[in-house]
């Protein structure tokens, strides 16, 4: 999911026919986005698809809409000339990050709102299909400033000077890495490597260092741009190249014209950017049977050319061809999908499901379901609270070592109240009544949830045990009332149970028991007063906490 | 209220009280008690009571009490200072040095002093000095003391007794006073006699049986046991759905990354990886995998497709990524485990699993919440039987009139769709995401059949049943808001 700034105007402008702001909702349904929001003139959209970096711009939105709401269908047909330039690539590079597709534009008229979108467009695919620049990173030039043929070599960390962009002075390749904003965030795309790849003109100027950073010289484009060198580099050709032809096509969409570049490897050459649609086989047949439509072989070809593929029958298969700025497609399934779009997902009639099978709960719900039951006839209050919860709580709080107890524990947490997993229920419900002083006493209440611990026996190495916690607390939350409870619970659950002295960091002494209660383990007792004073309660509490 | 109702609402001292106050003669509180057989304490109460209600009128009269101090009752049952002091020089026979003397009575160095003093004030025991001693002898006049002639003593009696003092006793009142034997307090005498209302109430009484309650008098509060509100909703759900013949799943926690994302198709370099932006574990780091011929073919359909007709992600997968463990992240993870387990064609299934991301908690995000997911496996079912389960699941459980679908994208299902219900009050509201499983999970598995699924933010739909616009209160830590919440049914 990505996020596009769009105006509305420009849409407009771009598909060809004016979209009332109530129907851009469902306009906006065929480049599988929404509206995240809308003020004025710009909408922001939600793209859904995260595997369509094409869809990431105004002009990639409008085209996929304009094949449905005009007359125009298939896959769009860009001219391609030849700009005669070449790309060497020299054998240097090969081992570094081995791909580069590149093209011209010529003919560009900047406004403010292209520039918007090339920036928008360039960043999104590189975030996303170019798995943060990885895969695919993008750079833009002003042409008119570089000498062709272009070089794409790779140098030694201080062999190569260059003044990096927003930058006054000249810096080696090492430093770059070590001291401009770019190259300190993307180094780690380089690490290891004894040699940096350079992208410079013929006069040895440099344009770029991908994926990092370009030169302030010649890799910035502004509005008196009027011929721009879109290039990218990565591992795989056709991922370069479907990134180059996403902004390609975006830019061609405006009406620039777009030359093509000669790409020269030590061994073959290719000539970028390729619209050469690809192309997948589907059966008509399957199209009904996985949709439940029945629609005539017209009819799907209709659909798809609506969806901006070129389809050819043969027997009952569809030959279908689709644009170049498309890698999603990876099983017929996917042109299904492309099919049922056009056709509009709310003009098919649901179907009810008539499959008779036999539903079944869980033991551990009806067992869950059967204490709850006993619980609530002791008149208890059920309460909810997290699994997450913080290590002083569970730790600390309850009279633990918290550097010595092990917890399953969050490597990435975005608060320190949610760290670890909770290894026992009681200190939840402390906590709950601890939010809970002004409220009317006795507070007898419970829990039925899940305690997680470490278990190396487990194919998780975890062990999730549904655990019983009652809390009493007011006056009387004493030994006896708390035993009571559980021999009501064990009574009604057809329970064999057992007491054993025992010394636990959060019972007072000699008012603790474990429970020995069906197989499993437990505890029962008065909180201590320290860890009363702890959660700053001023009641008793007695509390039982068994495993179910 | 009326003399009858009040008579009906009379308690059992109360009646007592009144039934002997029926001779129209003024008693005390002690005396109504000892004639109606009732404790002095009750008596009170029921005097006072009574007052409130209007049927005996009251005399108050303040009273000085004279009466013995806690001393002077010890001194009067063990004898004064001074009478011990004379009864031990009798038993020395009448004369004796002070250290004999003071060997012989049990009095301390204080008390031998002051009585002493007493004995010589009043002439009964001379005293002299012989050298280093102090020589004790009686004068004769001992004798009015040892006979019970001594006046402090019969006053001391008089007033236990609570006999008047005559005049010429005053000098011996004021010594007991000053010496702290004897107090005077004042004290008020109440005397109860019934009026007007109380014969009548008397007379209504006689034909009461049984006190009557106010039934309008307010009373403690008491809370019924309950569920927790939206435990209920999700109890009431699953049985809901077990009763359309969906099976349960297992719910985890904790889950490897390989059935959170791998057996779903999710790429391991993708960013759709992270679509959901997830947790890591810190401990445990790495799981198990299950059987080694399912995870080749998991392996397979993700670098080029494995034969399912797909021409996969094309990129080396990783056991190892596969393995990572984290907070299970969807609901759609113990699909793709039910899945590797095996299923029944055909076969419905769902669960209840709670799910993690790290969200800044607000109205609508949650950083731990539930989500509801089901798949249904069969050879025939199609796109369409998919938007007729989210139809049925927008009206049984968001009690939707209105839905619609929109083209959606996950990873793991294509076509994927999403539901939209509308709310009388909030608009479109997004209710579930859904779509068919891909071929690149179904047929690398086995199943050799279509499985539409489908995953509800079952805590949104919740929120709107229970009428609640902020999901966090789901889990609030509000006892009062528990035991107010009214049960609720889905129906």
């Amino acid at each position: 999911m990505a996020n596009v700034s769009v105006s509305l105007k420009d849409l407009c402008g771009l598909v060809g026919k004016k979209i009332p702001q109530r129907e851009l909702a469902d306009a906006l349904m065929f480049a599988k986005s929404e509206v995240e929001s809308i003020n004025g003139d710009s909408v922001v959209v939600e793209v859904k698809d995260s595997n369509r970096p094409d869809l990431l711009s105004t002009e990639g939105i409008a085209r996929e809409i304009r094949s449905r709401l005009t007359s125009e269908r298939g896959v769009p047909k860009y001219r391609v000339r030849s700009s005669g330039v070449s790309l060497i690539v020299d054998k240097s590079v090969l081992p570094v990050r081995p791909c580069i597709a590149a093209a011209i534009v010529r003919n560009v008229k900047v406004t403010e709102e292209f520039l918007v979108q090339m920036v928008q467009l360039q960043e999104k695919v590189c975030l996303t299909f170019g798995r943060k620049r990885k895969e695919a990173a993008i750079g833009l030039y002003d042409w008119g400033k570089l000498k062709p043929p272009m070089h794409y070599t790779a140098y030694r960390p201080r062999e190569k000077r260059f003044i990096p962009l927003e930058y006054k002075v000249e810096m080696d390749l090492e430093e770059i890495l070590l001291e401009h904003p770019k190259g300190k965030e993307f180094a780690q795309l380089l690490q290891g490597q004894k040699m940096y790849p350079i992208l410079e003109d013929d006069r040895r100027a440099v344009a770029s260092m991908p994926p990092i950073i370009n030169s302030q010289l010649t890799g910035k484009v502004s509005e008196k741009t009027q011929e721009v060198l879109v290039e990218v580099t990565g591992y795989s050709q056709e991922t370069v190249n479907t990134a180059l032809n996403v902004m390609v096509s975006a830019l061609a969409e405006r009406g620039f014209d777009v030359y093509s570049v000669r790409v020269k490897y030590p061994n073959k050459a290719v000539v970028t950017p390729d619209f050469t649609p690809k192309k997948i086989t589907v059966n008509a047949r399957d199209v009904n049977d996985f949709s439940g439509l029945q629609l005539g072989e017209k009819e799907i070809i209709e659909l798809l050319r609506k969806a901006r593929y070129d389809v050819k029958q043969s027997g009952g298969r569809l030959q279908c061809n689709y644009p170049a700025y498309r890698q999603d497609i990876m099983h017929p399934v996917d042109v299904i999908e492309d099919a049922l779009v056009s056709y509009g997902y709310n003009k098919i009639k649901p179907l009810p499901v008539r499959i008779a099978t036999g539903g079944k709960e869980r033991q551990e719900t009806a067992l869950a379901e059967a204490v709850r039951e006993a619980c609530i006839g002791l008149g208890l209050q059920e309460v909810l609270t997290y699994t997450m919860t913080s290590k002083q709580k569970q730790a600390a709080m309850v009279g633990l070592d918290t550097e010595k107890e092990q917890f399953v524990e969050i490597a990435n947490p975005v608060s320190e109240n949610y760290v670890v997993f909770r290894k026992q229920l009681f200190p939840e419900l402390l906590d709950f009544l601890a939010a809970n002083k002004h409220v009317q006493y006795p507070q007898n209440i419970f829990e039925i949830g899940k305690t997680l611990r470490l278990d190396g026996a487990s194919e998780t190495g975890v062990r999730e045990c549904n655990t019983l916690c009652v809390a009493l607390c007011g006056k009387g939350a004493e030994f006896t009332a708390i035993k009571s409870i559980l021999g009501a619970v064990a009574s009604a659950m057809g329970w064999e149970y057992g007491l054993l002295e025992t010394a636990n960091s959060a019972l007072a002494d000699g008012r603790g028991a474990l429970v020995k209660i069906a197989g499993k383990e437990g505890i029962l007792g008065e909180i201590k007063k320290e860890v009363l004073q702890n959660f700053g309660l001023g009641m008793p509490v007695a509390l039982l906490e068994i495993e179910i | 209220m009326e003399t009858s109702r009040i008579a009906e609402s009379l308690s059992g001292i109360e009646r007592k009280t009144l039934a002997v106050l029926d001779t129209g003669a003024w008693l005390s509180p002690e005396e109504i008690a000892a004639k109606a057989g009732i404790p002095v304490d009750s008596a009170r109460r029921a005097v006072q009571w009574l007052r409130e209600k209007g049927l005996i009128e009251l005399d108050e009269k303040k009273t000085e009490n004279l009466h013995l101090s806690a001393m002077g009752k010890t001194s009067l049952r063990n004898g004064l200072p001074e009478r011990l002091f004379v009864e031990a020089l009798q038993a020395l026979g009448g004369s004796a040095s002070l250290e004999q003397l003071k060997k012989k009575s049990s009095l301390n160095s204080p008390e031998l002093n002051v009585a002493m003093g007493i004995a010589k004030k009043n002439a009964w025991v001379s005293v002299r000095k012989e050298g280093e001693e102090i020589a004790l002898e009686f004068t004769g006049l001992e004798k009015d003391l040892l006979e019970g002639k001594y006046a402090l003593e019969a006053a001391l009696k008089k007033i236990e007794s609570k006999q008047k003092i005559a005049p010429e006793e005053n000098a011996a009142l004021q010594e007991a006073m000053k010496r702290g034997l004897a107090e005077k307090a004042v004290e008020t005498g109440r005397r109860a006699r019934l009026n007007a209302s109380g014969e009548k109430a008397l007379q209504a009484a006689g034909k009461v049986a049984e006190r009557a309650y106010d039934i309008h008098a307010p009373v403690p509060r008491a809370f019924a046991g309950k569920k927790q509100p939206y435990m209920q909703f999700l109890n009431q759900v699953k049985r809901k759905l077990v009763a359309l013949g969906f099976q349960e799943m297992p719910e985890r926690l904790i889950t490897q990354e390989f059935y959170n994302f791998d057996v779903l198709f999710q790429p391991q370099n993708h960013p759709a990886r992270s679509w959901t932006d997830t947790y890591q574990l810190l401990q445990p780091r790495l799981g198990k995998l299950p059987d080694k011929k399912i995870v080749a073919k998991i392996k397979a359909a993700h670098e080029n497709g494995g034969g399912t007709g797909s021409r996969g992600w094309g990129y080396a997968w990783s056991e190892r990524i596969a393995s990572r463990l984290m907070p299970n992240a969807h609901g759609t993870t113990a699909d793709a485990r039910q899945m590797v387990q095996g299923v029944t064609v055909p076969g419905k299934y769902f669960v209840v699993n709670r799910c993690y991301r790290p969200d800044i908690p607000d109205a609508t995000h949650l950083v731990e919440f539930n989500q509801l997911d089901g798949f249904i496996v069969d050879k025939e079912i199609n796109f369409r039987h998919l938007l007729g389960i989210l139809a049925q699941v927008a009206v049984e459980f968001g009690g939707a009139e209105e839905v619609k679908f929109t083209p959606d994208y996950y990873p793991f299902t294509e076509p994927s769709v999403q539901l939209s219900a509308k709310h009388p009050l909030l608009g479109w509201i997004e209710l579930a995401g859904a779509g068919v499983f891909r071929p690149e999970i179904t047929q690398a598995l086995g199943i050799k059949a279509r499985a539409i699924a489908w995953g509800v933010g079952i805590d949104r739909l919740a929120a709107f049943r229970l009428g609640i616009s902020d999901i966090r209160y789901l889990f609030a830590k509000d006892l009062n808001w528990l035991r107010e919440a009214k049960s609720q049914a889905v129906d």
